[in-house]
């Protein structure tokens, strides 16, 4: 069996951010990320969609590097850029050839220390981010299904249940107050991780990082919203119109266990069984075999980059002439089968080969080819914010590789049960096409 | 905007000396059935990456139906003489790989990826679905019934609306024009057809496989001569299509989208292939007008006006024919005020030589950014496939960077009033008539269709 071993060398600077280097130097290019333990769960009540529309305020200037600066900078020195609000983390993250990795240092060094921005800027980063939601969900066939339909229905915790993306009420009502507020409380050092990961080696990327992030005040323990939810005790369904689509759908979600335990890890494994591509049995039952979904697919999305409750989602786009209730059944039979039977050892062996393979394209992985080690800075990052031990990536395989069979079906009988699961149906609005 | 951005500041760190760009060495070989073989050793993941390519694709085979190529690839992966549809993918799954099997308008692929310890089995499956695809009748039923759902479901789609339209526009009656069959096409689809386009297209003579990864070169062009030797046939011959139309004067095509509640902008004329000699020239000049974030219609339309979140402009290479278009999905009420900018920024570009630094910038910003694709086998795959699919010269990559950092204003200018042929720009816009008719009338002579392009 071939393996990986990533080198790691991490440290803390005085203010407590932590620094983490990942060095190879096979190419003369080098991705940096900062991470902020803040994500769009525990944006403030009133304020939804505000974690992601503070993220384009980053873009906007800072003390040094006024509005335009922060692109044409990582740019004209030969990178990309970007940015993403996800649950429990916000990412501010570039590529760029290695001689301009003195230069995203202090420009992210810049914008952690002193956000400046004015109403302007807010106004049009508003306008902005409304458009992303009308091009991503309004004005999109299934828009928004399910990552956007699904938390209502599942969870009672505001800080799980609300919409992401932010109701434009509140996005309205979002003011510079507010922004340099968020700034101060979560954009902190020491609720952050800076990480360099490529043509660096340790020694220059902790001695850079000190020189520019050295003097960033450190703030503050931010506060946390408990995300916790009240126990479920049965099964909760919503129903959601279909604007633009042809055929009905729904998703169906059970919440995951904790978070780094065994039955996480073979969950993890399960998910591969019934989510693994054509193979996976969800997909070659109803899509392949029984011929009733034109789509069936999902699983748990980014398993390593969450802190609150969190679940394994399946999406299904069904032929019309096939009811939700019946659909509904035929998956409810796939999960009974897994209950019962669980994998065979041969396809446990199959499952553990494709999940350490995934796992490694994961750490090269780009986004878009432009954006190389992005998997391995997230996960550093998520290793780094949750669990304080960046070095996690060289051994998280592990746990994986140990599930048995037993161990699949025990998960199956615990979790995907009604008590553990919500379900939305997303049904078209115009009378169903003649099948 | 350029009127209001500051100057860099004194603060910012310079640029270091820039470390050498290296492209890992190729091993050419054609075999002597005619498959060209591309190998290049990369060593970032203990797994390599593949693309078996035919060097043909739906524009070939449109004669007999639209999109048979694609429908083709879709059923290839679903059964070979050896394998029923479930023993490929568990196949698949028991080597750490990934497949996808595809077709363009110019070629036909199955790409890979699986981990290095089983490459052979990998490649001897690859071989299979390239040599014994068995089109089972049941596998070509429902892929057929899933197509017709999804030629369905497109159609609701904005992008594609758009984009379907402004191929409808600027190829006529050439192939191009032709993005994705109708239902009717789909339903008359015969499984014959697939195997007749099979037979033509999947051959050695035909075929180009490109491998990037965790391998020793020697030993794996030794499996490859194993796998892949025995196989033959010829390539299928060329087809003459009809020349594309030239619009002259702008015209608009309002794609009527009942209760869309933004508008998708889609705006195009025709333009040159990879292998033109003004290619390099051209996609700088993309890059400064729309192609990056730091580009001029990203920081009017969107930085400065807040119209759009995700503005861009882009060069589309085809075998034949390219074409460039420039794209935003804008809210309803400043559709004319967006179309205004669009051509403002392009004409702008045609009539005032760019300024050196600006021109600096965006030298910067693609001879780097080509240097990220290094980092990763996919990255290294695309580059080379890029290279071999376009018949480029043998010293493209490694020059590259010399070409970009040598193009003048003068010559950015010339390429803009050549190619960026503002007063011929063909306009299509998807939305609700009701909230954008007027808007988009005020540019031109204006068609109105369904989304089934029935005219309104």
């Amino acid at each position: 069996m071939s393996s990986l071993h990533i080198p790691i060398e991490h440290a803390t600077l005085k203010n407590g951010l932590r620094v983490v280097v990942a060095p190879d130097s096979t190419a003369p290019v080098v991705t940096v990320g900062v991470y902020y333990k803040i994500g769009f769960r525990l944006e403030p009540q009133g304020r939804s969609g505000f974690a992601h529309l503070f993220e384009h305020m980053m873009f906007q200037g800072s003390e040094n590097a006024p509005k335009m600066q922060h692109i044409k900078l990582i740019n004209s020195s030969g990178g990309v850029l970007n940015g993403s609000t996800m649950y429990d983390v916000t990412n501010y993250y570039e590529a760029v050839p290695s001689n301009g990795l003195e230069r995203v240092l202090w420009l992210e060094a810049d914008r952690m220390r002193a956000l400046k921005v004015d109403e302007e800027n807010l106004r049009n980063q508003r306008d902005v981010v409304k458009e992303e939601v009308r091009v991503n969900v309004l004005n999109q066939p299934y828009g928004g299904f399910p990552w956007l339909d699904m938390p209502p229905v599942a969870f009672r915790n505001w800080a799980n249940a609300h919409n992401f993306y932010g109701d434009f009420h509140d996005l309205d009502a979002a003011n510079l107050h507010d922004v340099q507020k968020f700034f101060k409380t979560y954009y902190i050092p020491n609720n952050a991780v800076l990480l360099m990961l490529g043509d660096v080696t340790p020694q220059d990327g902790f001695a850079l990082a000190e020189k520019h992030f050295g003097a960033v005040a450190a703030g503050p323990v931010p506060p946390f919203a408990d995300p916790a939810e009240p126990a479920q005790v049965e099964e909760r369904r919503g129903k959601v119109e279909e604007k633009f689509g042809t055929l009905p759908a729904m998703a169906i979600a059970y919440v995951l266990p904790q978070r780094r335990t065994p039955d996480w890890n073979a969950m993890a494994l399960l998910d591969q069984a019934l989510h693994g591509g054509r193979a996976g049995h969800i997909h070659r039952e109803l899509v392949l075999e029984k011929q009733i979904a034109v789509e069936a697919d999902g699983g748990v999305d980014d398993i390593f980059g969450y802190n609150g409750p969190s679940q394994m989602t399946t999406r299904i786009l069904h032929k019309p002439e096939y009811s939700g209730e019946a659909t509904l059944a035929a998956f409810d039979a796939i999960i009974r089968e897994a209950q019962q039977n669980g994998v065979t050892e041969d396809e446990l062996q199959q499952i553990k080969i494709k999940w350490r393979s995934d796992y490694y394209s994961t750490l090269e992985g780009g986004r878009g080819g432009h954006m190389p080690r992005y998997g391995l800075m997230h996960l550093l990052a998520c290793f780094t914010l949750f669990d304080n031990d960046p070095q996690l990536v060289n051994s998280v395989l592990e746990g994986f590789l140990a599930v048995t069979r037993e161990d699949i079906q025990r998960v199956a009988g615990k979790y995907l049960v009604p008590q553990n699961r919500a379900i939305v149906f997303r049904t078209p609005a115009k009378a169903k096409e003649a099948a | 905007m350029a009127s209001r951005a500051p100057e860099i500041s004194t603060m910012v760190p310079a640029l270091a000396p820039e470390r050498a760009v290296t492209w890992p060495k190729r091993t050419r070989t054609r075999l002597t059935n005619g498959l060209e073989v591309v190998l290049a050793q990369a060593g970032s993941i203990p797994k390599f990456h593949g693309e078996l390519y035919f060097r043909s694709g739906n524009a070939l085979v449109s004669d007999r139906s639209t999109g048979l190529a694609e429908m083709t690839s879709t059923v290839v992966r679903t059964g070979t003489a050896k394998r029923a549809s479930r023993q490929i993918e568990e196949d698949l799954r028991r080597l750490g790989a990934d497949l996808g099997s595809s077709a363009g308008q110019d070629t036909s692929a199955i790409g890979f990826a699986g981990l290095s310890e089983f490459a052979e089995p990998l490649l001897q499956l690859v071989n299979e679905l390239a040599r014994e695809a068995s089109f089972p009748e049941n596998e070509f039923e429902r892929e057929r019934r899933q197509k017709l759902e999804e030629v369905k479901l497109e159609r609701t789609s904005p992008g594609f609306l758009a984009s379907e339209r402004l191929r409808k526009i600027l190829f006529g009656a050439h192939p191009y024009a032709l993005v994705s069959p109708s239902e009717a096409q789909v339903l008359a689809y015969q499984r014959e057809d697939l195997q007749s386009v099979y037979g033509d297209v999947y051959t050695p003579e035909n075929g180009l496989l490109i491998l990037v990864g965790d391998f020793d070169p020697q030993g794996m062009l030794k499996l490859i001569e194993k796998i892949f030797g025995t196989w033959s046939g010829r390539k299928p011959g060329s087809k003459e299509f009809p020349a594309p139309p030239s619009p002259q004067g702008r015209r608009v095509y309002l794609v009527h989208n009942p209760g869309s509640v933004q508008t998708q902008i889609l705006v195009g004329c025709h333009a040159i292939t990879r292998k033109h000699p003004d290619w390099v020239l051209l996609g700088l000049t993309n890059s400064l007008y729309g192609g990056a974030f730091n580009s001029r219609l990203v920081m009017n339309i969107r930085e400065d006006k807040g119209y759009t979140y995700s503005p861009r402009s882009a060069l589309h290479p085809l075998r034949q024919h390219g074409y460039f278009s420039i794209s935003a999905a804008v809210r309803n009420e400043v559709v004319a005020a967006s179309l205004t900018e669009i051509f403002y920024e392009l004409d702008k570009l045609r009539s005032v030589p760019v300024p050196e630094s600006e021109l600096g910038d965006a030298q910067n910003y693609l001879t780097g950014v080509f240097s990220l694709g290094l980092a990763t086998q996919e990255g290294l795959l695309s580059q080379f496939s890029n290279v071999e699919l376009n018949e480029l010269p043998a010293d493209y990559l490694e020059t590259y960077r010399d070409k970009i950092r040598a193009v003048t204003p003068a010559e950015l200018m010339a390429a803009a009033r050549k190619y960026c042929d503002s007063a011929n720009l063909q306009i299509v816009v998807v939305g609700d008539r009701a909230q954008i008719e007027d808007q988009a009338a005020l540019f031109g002579a204006l068609e109105i269709v369904d989304n089934q392009g029935n005219k309104l």
